[in-house]
């Protein structure tokens, strides 16, 4: 028994972020996709009615399994209730209204496979294509995450009632679009996930590179997309070297993470990091799936990048790390995407190979690109190549332009304090 | 595969003679049953109906309301599932436990399956 308010708000917390996506994905089931918006009530009650209640009478012993039956409860009390002011498209709507059948099928909806199945079910319906890129990731964040609106704004450096907005339209879509609870088979399959492993990256990027200042947020972001994405490579119905790739890539990316924090960016920061502070078991985890993304003949940008994030992860040290290879890797990765960002990173590998003065001179050809107006790593990784290259007030100059970007106030200090020491050397 | 309606008819509580343990035996019994039909995709649905209701007769637009008697043998609910055929829709109607322990009558029908439409 435990007492006290913010201790029991801790622990429902805890159990949102675990339990959340699976209760709402089994519910869907239960009520069918177009009464996503009902799964998600009846979670959200059982979830308020265990906060009122452990608040008074303690935690019970085994929390999880008060939460489900209380939401199996109410699942089985709505399907009953509004039998008929409501259509459950739904296999086992039927199943679950009749005093016969109910308990058999409540029990066949929430054995672990079929939860983990259900899972699998709704990513696939939250990044559905007939929903713009944004709303997936929103609807994801809310149904699978178990994020709150507010939450999902911190993240997105939006207001509440955008968000609030986009939901409501995407829910609507989802009904409209008569969307079915299922993983794509045969020939549908390969686009809609790899779709799916886009959205979840771009989840994983909005923790990863945000300018959010929040670093809370940032972090749970990199943990539901790795989260999400174990979903998707330990169901036996999906065999993708891609989804392993983009895995391995996540892991190593976040085990860096927390040396990095404080930094303006990746490509500055990466030379000044702590290397015994990077988390070891996620990149053991990391060259795990990388290694089964390499079973298959199959070379994608989650590949590439992978590869090129374990160089980084396993060189002893800065200096010794392996830029020459990293520089082949990313002379592959421009053949797949030539994007002006692709081409900057490439950029700066080229600086450790080549010297900055080479690299300066290919920056002459991304250097105007609109996509990069803008983007902070552009200004912050320009910056270190003038000023290796003895250019220092150039490098000042784009630091300043850096400041008038909407960043937050922790890496405007952390530009400021480079000016500084920029200022010291001209 | 063909679908089949599995009528279960009663007469009384046919469960009287069990002890409170047996009948809590009984339904756990029968849920396991339902789950396994529900695991191997035969079960379509299962009602149980409620021990009251009417009968009426009708004879050319004259109905006669009968009095409903649940002492004597009526439907108390129904199993809609797909099978084989009507051996293995016999056999499945055997397997349910609700008369292992008391007694009753199933009635297995075979729904008619609409010819095709030239």
């Amino acid at each position: 028994m435990t007492g006290g308010q913010p201790n029991i708000a801790n622990q429902i917390d805890h159990l949102f972020r675990h339990e959340y996506g699976k209760l709402i994905a089994v519910m869907t089931k239960a009520f069918g996709v177009p009464n996503i918006d009902l799964a998600e009530d009846v979670v959200q009650e059982a979830m308020i009615e265990a906060l009122n209640k452990w608040t008074y009478h303690g935690v019970p012993d085994n929390p999880v399994g008060w939460i489900y039956k209380v939401a199996k409860n109410k699942a089985i009390n709505i399907l009953n209730r509004e039998k008929y002011s409501r259509k459950y498209v739904s296999e086992v709507a039927p199943h679950l209204q009749s005093e016969w059948t109910s308990e058999a099928a409540l029990k066949r909806i929430f054995t672990d496979k079929e939860i983990a199945d259900d899972q699998l079910r709704l990513i696939f319906t939250c990044c559905h294509p007939v929903l713009s890129k944004d709303s997936q990731v929103a609807l994801t964040l809310k149904t699978l995450c178990g994020f709150s609106i507010h939450e999902i704004t911190k993240a997105f450096l939006t207001t509440d009632s955008n968000i609030n907005k986009r939901l409501v339209r995407a829910r609507k879509t989802i009904k409209d679009a008569n969307i079915p609870f299922e993983v794509p088979t045969g020939s549908q399959l390969e686009p809609r996930l790899s779709g799916v492993l886009e959205t979840i990256y771009l989840l994983f990027n909005e923790g990863y590179n945000s300018t959010s200042d929040d670093s809370l947020i940032r972090n749970e972001l990199c943990e539901e997309a790795i989260r999400l994405m174990n979903i998707i490579v330990q169901n036996p119905s999906i065999k993708s070297s891609n989804a392993h790739a983009l895995l391995a890539l996540m892991l190593f990316n976040t085990a860096r993470f927390i040396s990095r924090m404080d930094e303006l960016s990746n490509s500055i920061s990466l030379e000044h990091q702590d290397r015994t502070k990077w988390d070891r078991k996620l990149i053991k985890k990391g060259l795990t799936h990388l290694a089964f993304a390499a079973e298959q003949n199959e070379v994608s940008i989650y590949h590439l990048l992978a590869t090129i994030s374990a160089q980084h992860c396993t060189a002893p040290t800065y200096e010794t790390t392996d830029w020459d290879g990293i520089l082949s890797l990313y002379d592959m990765l421009v053949e797949i995407e030539d994007s002006p960002i692709v081409q900057l990173n490439r950029t700066i590998v080229l600086s450790k190979v080549s010297g900055p003065k080479v690299a300066i001179a290919q920056l002459k050809n991304i250097e105007t690109h609109p996509s990069l107006q803008g983007y902070l790593p552009f200004y912050t990784s320009c910056a270190v190549l003038y000023y290796q290259n003895h250019q220092i007030k150039k490098a000042i100059e784009l630091l300043n332009t850096a400041l008038k970007l909407p960043i937050g106030k922790h890496r405007k200090s952390l530009i400021n304090n480079k000016i500084k020491e920029y200022s010291k050397n001209i | 595969m063909q679908e089949f309606m599995i009528f279960i008819k009663t007469k009384g509580d046919h469960l009287k003679d069990l002890s409170p343990e047996q009948q809590q035996a009984h339904v756990q019994k029968i849920g396991k049953y339902i789950g396994g039909l529900m695991e191997s995709n035969k079960l379509k649905g299962a009602q149980p109906l409620e021990m009251k209701g009417a009968i009426i007769h009708g004879n050319k637009g004259v109905f006669k309301d009968g009095p409903f008697n649940e002492s004597k043998e009526v439907i108390v609910g129904y199993f809609h599932i797909v099978a084989e055929n009507l051996d293995e829709a016999m056999a499945i109607a055997k397997a349910n436990p609700m008369f292992h322990d008391a007694e009753g009558t199933i009635e297995v029908r075979p729904i008619k399956q609409m010819e095709g439409i030239n």
